[in-house]
């Protein structure tokens, strides 16, 4: 690859970074939204090692890069300018030493443009349905209690919170913990999976670091009938004692309201 | 340091016009090239933005399946949130091999390989990363000079044992101190085998160290951004590919394989080690992944937790891509090894 299209793709790189964090959000489909900062700064870094070295490159086209790497083959004399010629390289000491001579990248760097088009020509929304589906087989537990129990919850209007806390709260009297959600109402907010019969689960897909960690959250909504599949939706309800009590049951929740709403920003808990 | 222009000149009064030297202009078209080369890569620059640009308008909306669409998040997310780590070891990298004096690590380290290893082993706790940033440091560990065992003990260590990575395990596993403690004496230990057995049998040829001449003066920080690049290219097509193929596995393994296995004993350890390798979720994260393996003893989420940090499908072609084939076809195998046992041992022990 030509330095300067490695140049060029480090620009890339940053400006498809600096589009999915401060022009999109987009980000919060596939990292945490901690990353935020990390990924500016990555940002800025490519944008200001590609233009420098196109600046630098482009006043001394067939310097520097073999200058200050190369000394040692004085006698070599096989550095192509072009470096897709290098590829080729000229003066082999064994199949595993020819890499770190060369001036140029090798071919798998083009790699690197895979991810920049599947930002630009795909943009991938955050996962869904199919992968709660498909997680299930690893269904998340119940969030550790807090380490003094739940504190109970205000009375009057309904509360919102996490799915992963409802579950949680909904676990504690199985682990000796006193039930808090018994004459509450919650509001909990997820997307939409059938879980097959015309019943539906309220879903949400936790992730700790990125996408690839995913694992879903999810609870069972009686008393609605379903949204279209991996619409956004809030369910305002009771919690009702399950059939079974073990560890690995969905919980239920009673519907009283399901309204459907738009994705929120950071689509993960 | 060479002068480029009389070398060049030297070389073509060697060799005259023949060889690869052809495809170089004369030295003296040099003041002629700048403008044409910055109006090529203006045009380029605006093709592509175009072509981009186009895309997002006409082709994103249109890709709907499911599986291409989860496919595509997935490998994105590893892509995304490897980059900064992969940045910041590169720029260590770059930094350990430019700025740092090449006798300092000499002198740092015990000279004898044997007492270098765990000295090594144990300074990757203060690397504040996941295992896309210990790659390139350890390889520019070696450049400078290191023994290669210590900087592979580093490599292995680094990733599992610093700090961030702990009080992740300690979060993702409330109540149980044992794990963190059971995860930090494995990690370590295997690091530091591994490091050895290195030392006592590795051969020099099979391990293909970054070349790094030293340089001085002004020419440093032109050193610095090239060898950042260098190291990025090199790096960042690999992590491409191990990105690839964990989001493949993500979303082709079929959800009942694995939980299936959970109640056999020694074979749910296995499980969960070749599962880490496949994942190859960021060590930073994977006590998450591990906590929520329920059907799993404790056991098997440790040799989880020790083989993720040091063999998955990104290190594998990360470790390839810089220390050469050769390396990686032993190297990683004794590691997976290694940490296996090593993790049996202390869950057996200790949880």
């Amino acid at each position: 690859m030509k330095k300067t299209i490695q140049n060029l793709l480090l620009m890339l790189i940053g400006v498809a970074l600096l589009r999915i964090t401060v022009v999109s959000g987009e980000y919060l489909n596939y990292v945490r939204p901690a990353f935020r900062i990390l990924l500016i700064a990555t940002a800025v870094i490519m944008l200001l090692l590609g233009a420098v070295g196109i600046w630098i490159d482009a006043r001394t086209p067939d310097q520097d890069e073999q200058d200050s790497r190369h000394d040692s083959n004085v006698n070599g004399g096989g550095h192509g300018y072009a470096d897709g010629l290098a590829d080729h390289d000229s003066h082999h000491h064994g199949p595993d030493h020819g890499h770190s001579h060369k001036a140029g990248a090798p071919r798998t760097a083009w790699l690197l443009f895979l991810p920049v088009l599947a930002i630009f020509l795909i943009a991938p929304p955050a996962l869904g349905s199919f992968t709660a589906s498909r997680a299930t087989a690893r269904s998340a537990p119940a969030a550790a209690p807090p380490s003094k129990g739940y504190a109970p919850l205000p009375d009057g209007s309904p509360v919102p919170m996490s799915i992963s806390e409802y579950i949680g709260r909904a676990f504690a009297p199985h682990d000796g913990l006193p039930a808090t959600l018994p004459g509450h109402r919650v509001v909990l907010t997820g997307f939409v999976m059938p879980s097959g019969q015309g019943r539906w689960y309220l879903a949400r897909l936790h992730i700790a670091c990125c996408a690839a960690d995913a694992f879903a959250m999810q609870v069972s909504v009686r008393g609605a009938a379903m949204p279209p599949k991996d619409s956004w939706v809030q369910v305002t309800g009771a919690w009702t004692p399950p059939p079974k009590t073990n560890r690995t049951i969905v919980q239920p929740i009673a519907a009283l309201a399901v309204s459907r709403i738009p994705k929120p920003h950071d689509p993960y808990e | 340091m060479t002068d480029r222009a009389a070398f060049r000149t030297a070389s073509h009064d060697a060799f005259g016009n023949l060889g690869d030297e052809d495809v170089l202009p004369p030295h003296d078209w040099a003041p002629g090239r700048p403008p044409n080369l910055r109006i090529r890569v203006i045009w380029v620059a605006a093709l592509i933005v175009t072509v981009l640009a186009l895309g997002r308008l006409y082709v994103a909306p249109h890709v709907q399946v499911q599986v291409v669409q989860a496919w595509t998040t997935v490998f994105l997310a590893i892509c995304v949130q490897a980059l900064p780590f992969l940045i910041f070891g590169v720029t260590l990298s770059a930094a350990i091999t430019v700025f740092v004096p090449p006798g300092f690590w000499a002198r740092a380290l015990p000279r004898r390989p044997a007492v270098a290893v765990p000295v090594a082993g144990a300074a990757g706790a203060v690397l504040p990363g996941c295992e896309c940033a210990s790659v390139p440091v350890a390889g520019g560990l070696m450049a400078r000079g290191v023994a290669p065992a210590a900087a592979l003990a580093f490599l292995l260590a680094a990733p599992a044992i610093n700090p961030v990575v702990l009080v992740a395990t300690a979060v993702a596993f409330p109540g149980r101190p044992e794990m963190v403690v059971a995860r930090f004496g494995a990690s370590l230990a295997t690091s530091v085998l591994a490091g050895w057995v290195w030392a006592a049998f590795g051969r020099t040829e099979w391990l293909r160290i970054p070349a790094r001449p030293a340089v001085g003066g002004d020419r440093r920080w032109d050193a610095f951004r090239q060898a950042i690049r260098h190291d990025l290219m090199h790096a960042g097509g690999f992590l491409v590919v191990g990105g690839a193929a964990a989001a493949t596995l993500n979303v082709a393994v079929p959800p009942g394989w694995v939980s299936g296995l959970a109640g056999i004993p020694v074979v749910s350890v296995l499980v969960l080690a070749v599962l880490a390798v496949l994942l190859s979720v960021c060590s930073e994260a994977d006590a998450f992944v591990a906590s929520s393996l329920t059907a799993f003893p404790s056991t098997a989420k440790l040799a989880f937790m020790v083989v993720g940090p040091m063999v998955d499908l990104k290190l594998i072609a990360l470790q390839s891509a810089t220390f050469g084939p050769r390396f990686a076809v032993r190297f990683i195998p004794l590691t997976f090894a290694l940490a296996v046992a090593v993790s049996a041992l202390a869950g057996w022990t200790l949880l």
